[in-house]
């Protein structure tokens, strides 16, 4: 540490641009293999090359970022500001090498995807859009209009917030998101997505049953659907809902798979007059 | 109404830039181009008919507004739903002169919206396999050292692989679909077996995504139960979305300084189980979403 001449210092502008490669970058070149192993890799580079005028040893450097990486696109920009931290101290000599910094990315992106995606997908998405589909009933496009402008700046303000936030805490922010606070932070937060996803689900999911059974008079006697909601409203959903997550979590049943079985349910279903969609045109 | 072959590209170029590997970028991209009320207004400025555009639009998002795709796992395609269903959800509508903000138009739009969201699922899984050709140039760029080409391979190449599977695509099924739907139409009708499955199965697929999700939260049993609370309070009390998440806060904050108060009082259970939960949470760490 001692023999840095002249400490390396990456500028707002190099960082502005690594940050503008993961907003437009990140699932470009997606596949299920490396998902997103290579928007990573891009929007390393203007970093990679301001700390390193060796060509050699940018070559030596991307090797850390190779790894396979996937996480929530709009939360993990901040794992790209710790990393950008991180390459800065390692080019200043820190006591800091590939192996640590791809310790940290692993580590992070599970915790990352898991609040990400409930908070982002399953939160604040639909709730934006359960307010902008009421603006737009009866065919008006200010619902739709009021969605681009809200969400597009939330998502680039909110994201160049984390990178930069990312950066300027370096692995502090490690130890926020995986220590103590940030466990509890965490848990706070799954919390809000899980009753927000839970009241996604009842409000925009419904999963209900046409079953009807006739006595000889053809007067209904036992209208399925009524005495299910009677127990608990929404009750076919919830179970539909749980079904899918039991195959998947506990049986590891493939989410394709998941939707095949799915298939056969339903056309089952709809044979034994259990589902009717009930739609004309 | 009818689609040109100028106003079938346009809509193909939309479809490139929306759906993943989105090249508008995941945010403007997939997460607004691609989100079936932003699509109604696309289609209805290239088509000439904005509101028709939106009324399919709104119709199709109420089908996949709780679609969330975690996992890199998607069961129905944005580009199918918004720029190949929208367009010939519109076109079907007008031709059969129905009115525009009717059930029944809306009920025509959730169908070819669903019917085409899921077979255009393959576009999804096409686009993903193609870009494995790109990655392997640019391992290969990667070892030789040609640093600078990996901007080609993130930003370049995956063009390619949407000329092939949606820009084509879209614009050929939306030119000629026109009179596919009617043809659809009447081979499939509403009341047959084949469409009520179908629409059964759109109708439960946003379970599938909310189970992702789910398996992402829930690391014990009684994680459950604020997920349980909120569908409670939407199903039973009626609550919108935004009452429900005011609610919720009052719930994180709870958390957050129990938790928080356990940790400083020595070895709390708390902590502990805070340990073991973001240890079992990193577990399936191959989550994203498309």
């Amino acid at each position: 540490m001692e023999e840095t001449q002249n400490t390396k210092k990456l500028d707002h502008k190099t960082l502005s641009h690594s940050f503008h490669l993961w907003f437009w970058g990140a699932l470009t070149c997606f596949s299920q293999e490396h998902m997103q192993t290579f928007g990573y890799m891009s929007s390393m580079l203007p970093i990679l090359k301001k700390l390193y005028p060796n060509h050699d040893d940018q070559v030596d450097a991307i090797h850390a970022y190779t790894a396979f990486f996937n996480t929530n696109p709009m939360l993990g920009t901040v794992i790209i500001g710790i990393t950008a931290s991180m390459e800065e101290a390692r080019a200043n000599g820190k006591d800091i090498d590939g192996g640590t910094i791809n310790d940290m990315r692993a580590g992070l992106m599970g915790p990352i995807a898991g609040i990400g995606d409930s908070l982002i997908d399953g939160t604040l998405i639909p709730i934006l859009l359960g307010i902008s589909l009421g603006m737009s009933s009866g065919g008006s496009p200010v619902g739709a209009i009021f969605y681009i402008i809200v969400w597009v700046l939330i998502a680039y303000f909110g994201q160049r917030l984390l990178y930069f936030r990312g950066y300027s805490l370096g692995d502090k922010a490690v130890g926020f998101l995986v220590g103590k606070q940030g466990s509890a932070v965490r848990h706070a937060i799954s919390i809000i997505g899980s009753m927000v996803v839970g009241g996604v689900l009842a409000s925009w999911v419904n999963v209900t049953t046409s079953l009807r059974l006739r006595g000889a008079n053809g007067k209904v006697f036992l209208n399925l659907q009524s005495k299910l909601d009677s127990i608990f409203p929404g009750l076919l959903t919830v179970a539909v809902t749980f079904f899918c997550w039991w195959l998947m979590a506990k049986r590891h049943v493939s989410a394709i798979w998941t939707m095949l079985i799915l298939v056969a349910i339903s056309l089952v279903g709809v044979l034994l007059g259990f589902f009717n969609p009930g739609l004309s045109y | 109404m009818t689609i040109s072959w100028l106003q079938a590209a346009a809509l193909g170029l939309f479809a490139c830039l929306c759906s993943n590997s989105c090249m508008a970028g995941q945010a403007v991209g997939n997460y607004t181009i691609g989100r079936p009320l932003v699509g109604g207004l696309v289609c209805g400025i290239i088509l000439g008919n904005i509101p028709l555009g939106i009324a399919c639009g709104v119709a199709m998002q109420l089908v996949y507004i709780a679609l969330v795709t975690p996992g890199g796992t998607v069961s129905a395609d944005v580009r199918a739903i918004s720029y190949i269903g929208i367009p010939l959800a519109m076109v079907a509508i007008s031709a059969r002169g129905l009115n525009p903000l009717g059930s029944s138009a809306a009920d025509l739009a959730k169908s070819v919206g669903t019917l085409v969201g899921t077979v255009g699922t393959v576009l999804y899984y096409a686009v993903a396999t193609m870009n494995l050709v790109w990655q392997s140039f640019g391992w290969k760029d990667v070892q030789k050292g040609k640093l600078d080409r990996l901007y080609a391979v993130n930003f370049g190449w995956p063009w390619i692989s949407h000329a092939l599977f949606s820009f084509l695509p879209t614009m050929f099924l939306t030119y000629y679909g026109a009179t596919a739907v009617t043809v659809l139409r009447n081979a499939l009708p509403m009341d047959g077996i084949a469409m009520k499955t179908l629409f059964t199965v759109g109708g439960m697929l946003p379970c599938v995504g909310i189970a992702i999700l789910l398996r992402q939260i829930v690391n014990r049993p009684t994680d459950f139960i604020p997920f349980l609370v909120g569908f409670t309070l939407a199903a039973s009390l009626h609550l919108n979305l935004v009452s429900v998440t005011i609610i919720s806060l009052l719930f994180a904050v709870i958390m957050y300084e129990i938790e928080m108060n356990t940790g400083s009082t020595g070895t709390g259970s708390g902590s502990s189980q805070a340990q073991t939960a973001s240890n079992s949470g990193s577990d399936d760490d191959d989550e994203e979403d498309i």
